[in-house]
């Protein structure tokens, strides 16, 4: 009896941990085996502790080339999204076009549209204008598709936000750029950063679209892709690993000032 | 003596239209420097169009905004002399206090404003919130910090959007005499839009009751109360009690007219209407006007003053007076307000009554204006449609 009314009263607890726990589960294992020693080319087995691939990070061929190419992608492409998607977003919340109900749902497309027919349309496109892919074709497509995400997280900010802030700026004497630096920018920060950092990881970890539009550039996700046909090297968890802590840390650092702040204001 | 008149606001001709919706029908307005001017009218009776024309938020669609000499109508708001207290303060979520407060003045490219901030945090009574966040005031104290920021800039004109609404009735009334004694420890012209009567008798000198886009009366708070021009203004600030009359004769300054049975004498400067013999003319008269005799003791009513009779068909004891509803055969549901000093215990309902005023708190309106107009039911409280229009 006893053992029921624990369990009754602590059932949140319980699903929440699980639940927390399957969301985890592949993160562990990734972390795990960047310290296992494998026999042969395929990391699926564990065999021994070693640190070798942490203290080698870089020792696969090509590897680190794939990873500075996609993080410089998903840098601007989060650049490139952000700006455009911003100024759609106020576009559309402020002002009334004639086109406005028409490019509000077609913004939407990219988000719904199965991402291996965008992909392919993508390529016959690149290839009728005989653009070289590569580099720039990758980033086109992907400032394309995050687009949409930027402009869906700016525009619910816009939209709560006082228009009346706004005016009360420009009765305090902020000519309109003022009004934008000082009032707008800020207050819509929020969206436009959960924008931004949204566009980053679609970017990073994007394959499909990428795979159509590389040519034979190489990003990372597709260089993992492509290691899994011959074997995989320890590196690819090492990376995956620190990818994982690094947001972890973003996340507390994130929490810690928002702490800070609010124990200030009390 | 000179009059300083830089903090005058003329406004001439301005009107506002949305497609075919006059806001605002063509307007003449003087509000002379140093007055606590009070824009008083229903929702969506164009008074905070009026006002955000004077700020520059609103582009007039005819007409021109004067302050002082200098003609502001092509000025955009950052460049007016003027600034605002907005309904619901709207001040900045993002930065405390102090830098809500600093921030006209920081625009204005004045470095040192760490003196000036905090002598006006001191003078709203918030030195101590400096480094909040507006969220973490209450309601009152964000009004007074809305109030820091528009008056740090020594703004020729303050306007007020309904600065009061928020807050609950006694706070408002507390905040009504700290905003009229602002006023006057800084005179400022203060321009306030408000949908409250009794706010704006409190607080202004002038008031400009508006109706539908148009000023129906203009002046000061007594001067509105005793001498309402239109039914409007009668019923929308207090309540009036009218009675239809014929125009029965006219001599001098008296104008003798018929109602019912009896007849009803009116100062001939208190009617509004043209008032030719056999016309007919409105009569008002304010509740509180009225004394209440029995039918028994009618005959110790004094000679001269106007009467009728009726019978009392409900009656309200509210603590410093009794209100009565009267029938009478004149006017269905008379309304008389007595003072509660020497109460007669046969005043109550069933009970036949003579009232009797004196007749030079009769004023006459023009019988062809409805007789509701500016009452509770037509002209509700401040809603969505003003806030629609924004």
């Amino acid at each position: 009896m006893a053992l029921v009314r624990w369990f009754k009263r602590h059932l949140v607890v319980i699903a929440g941990l699980l639940t927390l726990g399957y969301l985890l589960l592949p993160n562990i294992v990734v972390t795990v085996f960047s310290f296992n020693n494998p026999k042969g080319r395929f990391n699926y087995e564990w065999q021994e502790f070693s640190t070798e691939a942490w203290t080698d990070p870089c020792g696969v061929a090509d590897m680190c080339g794939s990873l500075s190419l996609s993080l410089r992608i998903a840098a601007w492409a989060t650049v490139g999204a952000t700006v455009l998607g911003t100024m759609i977003a106020f576009a559309l919340v402020r002002y009334r076009f004639r086109a406005r109900g028409a490019v509000n749902s077609l913004i939407f497309l990219p988000m719904a549209m199965p991402e291996v027919v965008m992909a392919a349309s993508l390529l016959t496109l690149f290839l009728n204008l005989g653009a070289q892919l590569g580099f720039w074709t990758i980033l086109i497509a992907h400032i394309m598709f995050c687009l949409s995400f930027v402009v869906t997280a700016v525009k619910a900010r816009v939209m709560s936000m006082d228009p009346r802030l706004e005016q009360a700026a420009q009765d305090l004497y902020a000519g309109p750029v003022q009004t934008f630096l000082r009032v707008t920018l800020p207050i819509a920060a929020p969206g436009i950063a959960a924008g931004a950092l949204l566009a980053f990881a679609l970017s990073f970890d994007d394959f499909i679209i990428t795979n159509f539009n590389a040519g034979s550039t190489v990003t990372f996700p597709m260089f993992v892709w492509g290691s899994a046909q011959r074997g995989t090297p320890v590196q690819i968890n090492v990376i995956g690993t620190a990818m994982f802590i690094v947001a972890v840390l973003f996340v507390l650092a994130g929490m810690v000032i928002g702490n800070r702040r609010n124990r200030q204001k009390a | 003596m000179t009059k300083d008149s830089s903090g005058d606001v003329r406004l001439s001709g301005i009107s506002k239209t949305y497609g075919a919706f006059t806001a605002v029908h063509p307007l003449d307005l003087t509000v002379p420097q140093g007055s606590f001017f009070a824009l008083l009218g229903a929702s969506g009776c164009g008074k905070t169009t009026t006002l955000r024309m004077i700020a520059g938020l609103e582009e007039p669609s005819g007409g021109t905004v004067s302050l002082g000499e200098q003609d502001v109508t092509n000025l955009p708001p950052y460049k007016r002399p003027v600034n605002t207290v907005f309904q619901s303060y709207a001040l900045f979520p993002h930065l405390d206090i102090f830098e809500n407060v600093a921030f006209g003045l920081r625009r204005r490219g004045i470095k040192s404003v760490k003196k000036q901030v905090e002598d006006m945090l001191e003078l709203v009574q918030l030195g101590e919130q400096a480094r909040k966040k507006p969220h973490q005031l209450s309601g009152g104290q964000q009004q007074r910090v809305a109030v820091a920021r528009a008056l740090i800039n020594h703004p020729k004109v303050l306007l007020l959007d309904e600065p009061l609404g928020a807050l609950d009735l006694k706070l408002r009334r507390q905040m009504q005499l700290e905003l009229k004694r602002i006023q006057t420890e800084v005179g400022i012209t203060f321009v306030h839009v408000t949908h409250d009567q009794e706010e704006a008798m409190t607080m202004a000198d002038t008031v400009a009751v508006m109706n539908a886009g148009r000023v129906e009366q203009l002046g000061s708070p007594a001067d509105l109360y005793e001498n309402p021009r239109t039914t409007f203004v009668a019923n929308f600030l207090g309540t009036s009690n009218f009675i239809e009359a014929e125009v029965d004769t006219r001599s001098g300054d008296e104008i003798v007219l018929r109602a019912g049975g009896g007849k009803l004498v009116l100062p001939g400067a208190r009617c509004s209407a043209p008032a030719a013999v056999g016309g007919k003319v409105l009569v008002g008269v304010r509740p509180e006007k009225i004394s209440l005799t029995h039918a028994d003791e009618a005959g110790g009513i004094p000679e001269g003053r106007n009467r009728i009779t009726g019978r009392i068909a409900d009656s309200s004891f509210i603590g410093v007076s009794t209100q009565y509803v009267v029938d009478s055969p004149v006017c269905p549901e008379f309304e008389v307000y007595a003072q509660n000093i020497d109460r007669d215990p046969r005043l109550v309902p069933g009970a036949e009554v003579v009232l009797h005023w004196n007749p030079a708190h009769t004023f006459g309106l023009d019988a062809a204006q409805s007789l509701l107009a500016g009452t509770t039911g037509s002209a509700g409280i401040e809603t969505v449609a003003e806030e629609a229009a924004r």
